[in-house]
C-alpha cells in the first residue's frame, strides 16, 4: 500500500454524489468525482482491501494483500502465472470469498454491498465468450439493463471501439478478438467508475490492441474512470498505467509508478522486473534489445 | 451508472428481471430444440398415455373410465411440475453451458432477481406446454381439462411450487458439483414421477416405497388432482400437506449455502 499526497488527489469535479451530465454515449452519467461516500465517511479510494487472504487447500493463492486504488488511477496488477492476480480480481468482484481480510469497492463493503458495488464496476476478460444464442446488440442491451439502462445507446458504445458493424452479429460468428472488443464494450456501457480488465488484449492483434488502448485511455481521460488491469504485456502496461502492483506468491512485492518500480529493481523496464520477480535473470532474455528497439514511440 | 440513477430500487429490480426473462426468450428463439420441451414432449406424452387410456377403456366401463381419466389428468398435472422444473433448471444451466456465469456474477444482478427472471419466462413456457397438452387431450381423446373445474388452479399452483423447489435443489447441486450434476435436471423427475402417484394412488406402489411416496409433496398434490377427477372437490388438507412438504425455505437455504460454498472454494474457475 502506498500513501498519496492529498493535493494530487484533490477533487477536480464537484463531489455531489448525484451530479449528472450527458456522456459521450448520449446517456446520463454521474460527474466523475474523486470521492465516495460510505458508512465510514468520505474516501478517495475506489478499492480498499486489508489483509486479503485466500487459500485453496494447502495452497495460499493470495496472502495478506493490502491494496488501495485511488479514484482516477490506472493500475496494473502484474505477476507471473499463478501469482494470485486473477484470484485477487475475483475477490474484488465478489465472485470468490476471501478467507481473511475485508474488501470495500466504491464505498461498499463486500459481500453485503456486492450489488451496489458492482453497479459501479465494469468487468471484461479476454477469456470470456459471448453467450452463443444472443446477437451483439441483444447481449449489450441485456447487460445494459442489468446495470439500470433501459435503452442503452448500443451503436455509440460499439462505435467507440470501432466495431459498430458488429451490432447484429451473433456471438458465434465473431472472432476471438471481436468477442474481446464486444466484452469491453459491455464493461464500459454503463459508465462504470471502476473498470476491471483481466488480460483484455491477450487475443488481439496489434492493430486491435491499439484501438482498445486508445478507447480505454479516452474513457479514463474523459469520464475519470479508474482502471484496474492484469496483463502480461509489459509494454502495454507501461503505456496505459500510471501505477503497477507486482504480485508474487500471493503477496504484493512492488507497488509504484512503472519507472520507479523498474529503477527500484535495477531494471530498464517492467519486463526486467517481471523476469526478476518470476525468478529469471534479465540476461536470459535474448531479444531484450530487439523488443526495446521495436517498441513504437508514444 | 447512467439512467440507473433515475430508477427506484423496485423499478431497477423489475428492469433486471425483465432483462433476464428476455435473455431466455432469445435462447428459446435461437435454439429450436428447446421447443421440444414445450411442444413435442407434451404432445408425445399425451399421445402415449391417451392411447393407453383408450386401450384400457374399450367398453367404457366405470373402472376403465377412471383409469383413463387418471392417466390423462395425471399427465396434464405432471407437465406443470415438468415444465416449471425444467424451465428453471435448464435456464440456469444455459448460463453454465455458455460460460456466462462470471459475467452475471460480476453484475449488480441479485440472485433473487435472476431466479425471478428465469421463472417469469418459465411461466410462458409452462403455458405453452400446458396448452399443447390440453389441446391434444381434447382433440385426440375428447378429454376436456376444464371439466376438472376451478379446483384445478390451486392443485396446479402447488405443483408449480413443487417444480421450482426441485429446480432450486438441482441448481444448488450443479453449483456444488459442476455441470456433471446436470443429469439431475432431467433424471430427478423420473424418480419423482412413479413415487408421486401421478397416475395411481400410492397404495398401488410396493409397500416399502409408500413411506417415501408419502413424504413427497407432489404425492399429496396429485392425490388432490385425482379427487378433482372423481368429483370429490378440492382436498385442501392434501394441498396443505403438499405445500408444507415443499420446504421452499429449505430449498432456498440449501441453494444459498451451495452458492456460499461456490464462492468460498472458487468454483467459478469451472466456468471460465
Amino acid at each position: 500500500m502506498r500513501s498519496r499526497s492529498n493535493s494530487r488527489y484533490a477533487p477536480r469535479w464537484p463531489t455531489t454524489k448525484s451530479a449528472s451530465r450527458a456522456s459521450p454515449l448520449g446517456k446520463k452519467v454521474r460527474e466523475p468525482t474523486n470521492f465516495y461516500f460510505c458508512h465510514s465517511g468520505c474516501v478517495d479510494t475506489v478499492v480498499r482491501t486489508s489483509g486479503l487472504t485466500k487459500r485453496f487447500g494447502d495452497v495460499t493463492a493470495v496472502d495478506g494483500v493490502d491494496l488501495r486504488v485511488h479514484v482516477g488511477e490506472r493500475v496494473a496488477l502484474l505477476g507471473p502465472n499463478g501469482a494470485g492476480k486473477t484470484t485477487t480480481l475475483l475477490m474484488l468482484l465478489g465472485v470468490v470469498a476471501p478467507d481473511e481480510g475485508w474488501i470495500e469497492v466504491a464505498g461498499h463493503r463486500l459481500p453485503r454491498g456486492r450489488s451496489a458495488a458492482m453497479a459501479e464496476v465494469g468487468f471484461a476478460a479476454g477469456y470470456l465468450p459471448l453467450p452463443e444464442r444472443l446477437k451483439v446488440d441483444e447481449y449489450l442491451r441485456f447487460y445494459g439493463q442489468l446495470y439500470g439502462l433501459p435503452d442503452p445507446d448500443i451503436e455509440a458504445a460499439l462505435d467507440r471501439f470501432g466495431v459498430a458493424q458488429l451490432a447484429r452479429a451473433r456471438g458465434t460468428d465473431l472472432s476471438s478478438g471481436q468477442r474481446t472488443l464486444v466484452g469491453i464494450v459491455k464493461a464500459v456501457l454503463h459508465g462504470p467508475r471502476l473498470l476491471v480488465l483481466d488480460e483484455p488484449t491477450a487475443s488481439l492483434d496489434p492493430d486491435v490492441a491499439l484501438r482498445v488502448r486508445t478507447g480505454l485511455q479516452a474513457l479514463c481521460r474523459d469520464e475519470g474512470t479508474t482502471l484496474l488491469i492484469t496483463s502480461h504485456n509489459m509494454v502495454e502496461v507501461e503505456r496505459m498505467c500510471d501505477r503497477v502492483v507486482f504480485i508474487a506468491s500471493g503477496r504484493i512485492v512492488a507497488d509504484g509508478a512503472p519507472a520507479d518500480v523498474a529503477s527500484r529493481f535495477g531494471g530498464a523496464d517492467l519486463e526486467s522486473v517481471f523476469l526478476r520477480l518470476a525468478g529469471r535473470d534479465v540476461a536470459e532474455r535474448p531479444f531484450e534489445r530487439t523488443q526495446e528497439t521495436e517498441r513504437p514511440a508514444g | 451508472m447512467g439512467a440507473g440513477l433515475t430508477l427506484t430500487g423496485r423499478q431497477l429490480s423489475w428492469l433486471r428481471i425483465k432483462a433476464v426473462a428476455k435473455r431466455h426468450y432469445y435462447v428459446l428463439l435461437r435454439a429450436p430444440h428447446r421447443l421440444f420441451d414445450v411442444t413435442i414432449w407434451p404432445l408425445v406424452d399425451v399421445l402415449l398415455f391417451g392411447s393407453i387410456a383408450t386401450f384400457v377403456n374399450p367398453a367404457h366401463s366405470t373402472a376403465g373410465r377412471l383409469a383413463a381419466g387418471y392417466l390423462l389428468s395425471g399427465i396434464l398435472l405432471w407437465h406443470v411440475v415438468y415444465q416449471s422444473q425444467i424451465a428453471l433448471a435448464t435456464g440456469f444451466l444455459e448460463e453454465a453451458w455458455t460460460r456466462n456465469l462470471l459475467n452475471l456474477m460480476v453484475s449488480p444482478l441479485r440472485e433473487a432477481e435472476y431466479v425471478a427472471g428465469v421463472v417469469l419466462f418459465g411461466m410462458v413456457k409452462l403455458f405453452m406446454g400446458i396448452a399443447v397438452v390440453s389441446l391434444t387431450a381434447l382433440g385426440f381423446f375428447a378429454f376436456n381439462v376444464t371439466d376438472l373445474g376451478i379446483g384445478l388452479i390451486p392443485v396446479a399452483a402447488v405443483l408449480l411450487v413443487v417444480g421450482w423447489v426441485i429446480a432450486l435443489f438441482v441448481i444448488a447441486l450443479v453449483l456444488r458439483f459442476g455441470t456433471g450434476a446436470e443429469a439431475l435436471a432431467w433424471g430427478i423427475l423420473f424418480v419423482v414421477l412413479p413415487l408421486s402417484g401421478v397416475f395411481y394412488p400410492i397404495r398401488a406402489l410396493p409397500w416399502v416405497l409408500r413411506p417415501v411416496a408419502e413424504a413427497l409433496p407432489s404425492t399429496h398434490a396429485f392425490a388432490a388432482g385425482r379427487a378433482l377427477f372423481d368429483g370429490r372437490g378440492v382436498l385442501w388438507g392434501e394441498l396443505g400437506l403438499a405445500l408444507l412438504g415443499c420446504v421452499v425455505g429449505g430449498a432456498v437455504t440449501f441453494l444459498l449455502h451451495m452458492l456460499s460454498t461456490f464462492r468460498t472454494r472458487g468454483y467459478i474457475s469451472r466456468y471460465t
